[in-house]
């Protein structure tokens, strides 16, 4: 037994020697706990842990296998992510004990605070005292028993698990009924309250999902769709697509749902020009010439990711997208030399075996998180919002969330998915910083964490960022795509993709950190031109999302949301997605990135420079008097031309 | 819209009879480094101390700006205030006068003077940019003596990091009101509106300074402080966990969303409340506190 005492030793460093106890098969005592936060987090092994005294947040978060006794109090989200093993509270647990569960057991001797076992999808929590407000809330799976009284709207939202009584029920949650415990039931907890020597004579009532909202009341008539390069065109009023939009509106009488961005005109890279000189185009082979590699994601001495180009490709999950298409995207950052991101949803072994380098996503729903992975990523991702829709969680229509995606996102098969807008444990800036500190705490210190952030206030949320201290951010603007959402909030919510750098670059440097944490910008990006005029205007690198997955076969019909993609990648229909060729669309991707490089680093050079980060603003000029008062750049329409992008002054 | 809202700790101590093992001011010190990681910016302190004479009234005025002091003493003489004691700390010039008029016409006119950052006959408000030994360190917080007192850490995302907006809020224009909150009032305006529409004034637009003065007028009124925090968990919306002081006691309310923390100790010689029970525990080293959560929508008071 190894005994570590926290009044001599920080938190980070008791993890890291807990984690030496038991990968030497140790079990493992605490002194002096004193309610600080993050003991045990990220622990792998079937050791047992005693805490003495009181523990603070996420104690034995993201853990796998442990056996945790905690003498005294938990604070927020005891057992976090939890995936196998026990973790026994002798006292209290305060707000979402059991968050997002994903085995094991949680077993609580006193009250529960608000919001226990929300988005859980498996094992057991068990509170012997009282339980709060809006118990499983959110929950997906799993079990939950409350001995004493609960408190309002318990099982709010709940879309599968059941939540077992023994006192007063205040009230039901939205969706959620009373039914009659089944004597199997019974039976099992009573032999979940024996193996913890928990007595209980009282009767159970039994919560369970109503199931009135797993799936939108009525389904949208399949029409012939619009291409968005239809959809996107201006000009009359009554066009195609409203028309269209109002007579779908007339038969099911709601938001409609579709995936892509935004399809109106906002001001946008093209509404910028660079001030290239064409005597400066030389013959060869620019990317030989112009230095175009960096790192990102350093700032506070984790292992940096290398990019031989400032480009990304943008976070879309696996659910939304086929696993063919994540592989091939994979495969195609791998061949570039750049990284790809999971989204939300989990991380596919294909996907972390093709990618060289991958970040790690992890979204209010916790959907396939886990400490494994968490391991595996080469950096992880907090997922505040996204640009298509900014403050909204994601949504995964019924006919995408088969056995093999529900299985690893743990959630139930064949339910339209609406994620949570908001994550469980963060609900202002204060909470993020002990979330993030959470992440940093269960690998080590050793992955860089950003954070994606959709354009909704970003002055304001940049700053709250950086004083959080994330690696890096990931800026996304009103244009950027979605696998679904409202159509209305694709449209119409959230600051275009310049106004949102823009805000963001006058955000840090109002708190004089401008340059200080990378900034990396997606949401329109089409290709090296826009991703030029968005590096000298202060980006660090940027991101593609859309632009990849044309470039791998995408036809931009715009039906990501139904599930039946022609060509095999918005879908999970194994009949369509044969017809994605990986081998040949990775290729295609890999082909589309290196065009991307070429034109970032021959403009670059005609603009005079030998590494991207040259470029500047004094590079710049606005088109239009939008983009001039948006980017603060000199209006000045003699660069206006035929394509703008690349027209030089006419003289 | 919004009144200007922080992220942040809080925490608050209230001594049922003289503790000899905790001295307010240390204690808080404690409690607050403790929880410093929900705002390492700046820090704060609303202590009820043992032996102010008469009146306390901290500026923030820089040592060298002799042009505010000047103009304090000025204020002060035209109102009848005769100084007993004043001296330079950190960022701010205190002074302790002997006054009995009225407080609110006389802290309005004290305000327009200099900044100031809290009036009270027990109640000192010590609030700077950095973190909470920084502030025992040029205050000498931690050896101040008295009754009760909260305080407060702050994660600032304005460009510039200002004493002024750092936390506890006095309730400007009344003595010896002083709020520590996390959270956020979204019915800010329509609130300060109302206030302001019988004569109050506000110094910041920061929504914890609305609290106080919202709780100070009803106290003004006669309202009992129980009284006046169970009228505002109906009144405030948004989330919100607030400590209260006064005079003779501190209290608490919490919204009913419990989106933002609070936990607390009780035992026969003191209550101790914080955002996390990490601060709680500062006071009581190694031991396994029994702790309570205040539940969703409810409020208490301490008082003497």
């Amino acid at each position: 037994m190894v005994t570590i005492d926290l009044s001599t030793v920080s938190v980070r460093d008791g993890n890291e020697a807990m984690r030496a106890a038991a990968e030497r098969g140790e079990d493992i005592e605490i002194l002096n706990p004193d309610a600080r936060h993050h003991i045990g987090v990220g622990l792998v092994a079937p050791v047992k842990v005693k805490i003495k005294g009181s523990a603070g947040y996420f104690c034995a978060g993201l853990s796998h296998g442990a056996h945790f006794e905690v003498e005294s109090n938990v604070g927020w989200g005891a057992g976090d992510s939890m995936y196998a093993g026990s973790l026994v509270v002798g006292g209290n647990a305060s707000a979402i004990p059991g968050v997002a569960l994903r085995g094991g057991e949680v077993v609580v001797k006193g009250n529960i605070g608000s919001r226990a076992g929300q988005v859980m999808k498996a094992g057991t929590l068990l509170a012997c005292g009282n339980a709060s407000f809006l118990a499983g809330y959110l929950m997906y799976g799993g079990r939950m028993i409350i001995l004493g009284n609960s408190g309002i709207r318990v099982g709010e939202d709940m879309s599968s698990g059941a939540i077992f009584v023994g006192g007063k029920v205040e009230s039901l949650g939205s969706d959620a009924k009373q039914v009659e415990p089944t004597a199997e039931d019974l039976a099992e907890i009573d032999a979940f309250l024996k193996k913890y020597g928990i007595e209980f004579s009282g009767t159970f009532k039994k919560i369970v999902n109503a199931g009135t909202k797993l799936r939108y009341g009525a389904a949208e008539p399949v029409a012939r769709p619009l291409p968005h390069t239809v959809f996107s065109e201006g000009g009359i009023y009554w066009n195609t697509k409203t028309v269209d939009d109002i007579r779908t509106k007339s038969k099911i009488g709601r938001y409609r749902i579709r995936g892509y961005g935004t399809a109106k005109p906002v001001p946008h890279f093209s509404d910028i020009a660079l001030k290239l000189d064409p005597a400066r185009i030389v013959a060869g082979d620019p990317t030989k010439s112009v230095n175009l590699a960096m790192k990102l994601g350093g700032r506070f001495g984790a292992k940096p990711l290398s990019l031989s180009m400032p480009v990304l490709i943008a976070p879309m999950s696996y659910g939304a997208l086929s696993k063919s298409t994540k592989i091939a995207l994979a495969r195609a950052s791998k061949l570039s030399g750049i990284v790809e991101n999971t989204g939300e949803g989990g991380m596919l072994p294909e996907q972390r075996a093709e990618a060289a380098q991958l970040i790690f996503q992890c979204l209010s729903g916790r959907l396939g998180w886990n400490i494994h992975d968490m391991l595996k990523a080469d950096a992880l991702e907090i997922y505040i919002s996204q640009g298509a829709k900014p403050g909204l969680g994601g949504q995964l229509m019924a006919k995408k969330v088969t056995k093999e995606l529900a299985a690893i996102r743990g959630i139930p098969e064949g339910i339209d998915l609406r994620s949570p807008s908001r994550h469980p444990d963060i609900l202002g800036a204060d909470d993020l910083v002990i979330k993030i500190e959470e992440l940093r705490e269960a690998t080590s210190y050793t992955k860089p964490i950003s954070m994606k952030m959709g354009a909704g206030r970003v002055r304001d949320d940049i700053k709250i960022a950086y004083k959080d201290g994330f690696d890096f951010v990931q800026l996304d603007g009103l244009q950027g795509s979605t696998g679904a959402a409202s159509a209305e909030v694709i449209e119409n919510v959230g600051i275009p993709t310049m106004a949102a750098l823009a805000e963001a670059l006058e955000g840090l440097s109002e708190i004089d950190c401008k340059g200080d944490m990378p900034i990396v910008l997606m949401g329109g990006i089409k290709d090296g031109v826009d991703a030029v005029k968005a590096l000298a205007l202060g980006a660090s690198a940027v991101a593609m999302g859309t632009a990849a997955l044309i470039a791998g076969g995408c036809i931009s019909c715009m039906q990501c949301h139904v599930g039946n993609c022609v060509v095999g990648i918005a879908t999970q229909d194994p009949e369509h997605e044969k017809r994605y060729k990986i081998d040949r669309q990775a290729e295609a991707i890999h082909r589309y990135l290196e065009a991307v490089r070429w034109q970032i680093a021959s403009l670059t050079q005609a603009l005079g420079h030998s590494d991207f980060r040259q470029l500047t603003r004094d590079d710049l000029v606005a088109l239009t008097p939008e983009a001039a008062e948006i980017t603060g750049l000199p209006y000045d329409p003699s660069y206006r031309g035929l394509d703008a992008g690349f027209k030089t002054k006419v003289a | 819209m919004e009144g200007s809202t922080d992220m942040c700790g809080i925490a608050g101590v209230f001594f049922k009879k003289p503790d000899a093992n905790h001295v307010l001011g240390r204690t808080l010190v404690d409690m607050l480094d403790g929880c410093q990681h929900r705002g390492p910016d700046s820090t704060g302190f609303a202590l009820y101390e043992d032996d102010i004479q008469g009146l306390r009234l901290r500026f923030l005025v820089e040592a060298s700006d002799e042009a505010a002091v000047k103009r304090i003493r000025q204020a002060l003489s035209d109102h009848g205030a005769a100084i007993t004691r004043e001296s330079c700390e950190g960022a701010t010039f205190v002074v302790d006068v002997s006054y009995s008029g009225e407080i609110r016409p006389f802290a309005y006119a004290m305000e327009h003077a200099a900044k100031l950052v809290s009036i009270g006959s027990h109640l000192d408000i010590i609030k700077d940019v950095g973190s909470s030994h920084h502030l025992d360190d040029v205050y000498h917080i931690g050896g101040i003596n008295g009754t009760h007192g909260i305080g407060h850490v702050r994660l600032a995302t304005e460009s510039d990091v200002k004493p002024e907006s750092a936390h506890p809020f006095w309730a400007t224009g009344f003595s010896d009101v002083a709020i520590v909150h996390n959270g956020q009032i979204t019915n800010y305006w329509k609130m300060r509106r109302r206030l302001e529409a019988r004569g109050f004034e506000f110094r910041t637009d920061n929504d914890s300074e609305l609290i106080a003065v919202y709780i100070a007028d009803k106290l003004s009124q006669g309202v009992k402080l129980e009284d006046a925090l169970a009228e505002s968990v109906d009144d405030l919306d948004g989330t919100f966990s607030f400590l209260i002081s006064t005079k003779d006691g501190i209290g608490f309310a919490k919204d009913r969303l419990a989106a933002k923390p609070m936990v607390m100790y009780e035992d026969d010689g003191l209550v101790a409340i914080a955002s996390e029970e990490v601060s709680l525990n500062r006071l009581f080293p190694g031991r396994a506190l029994s702790t309570t959560e205040p539940a969703p929508g409810t409020f208490r008071t301490w008082s003497r």
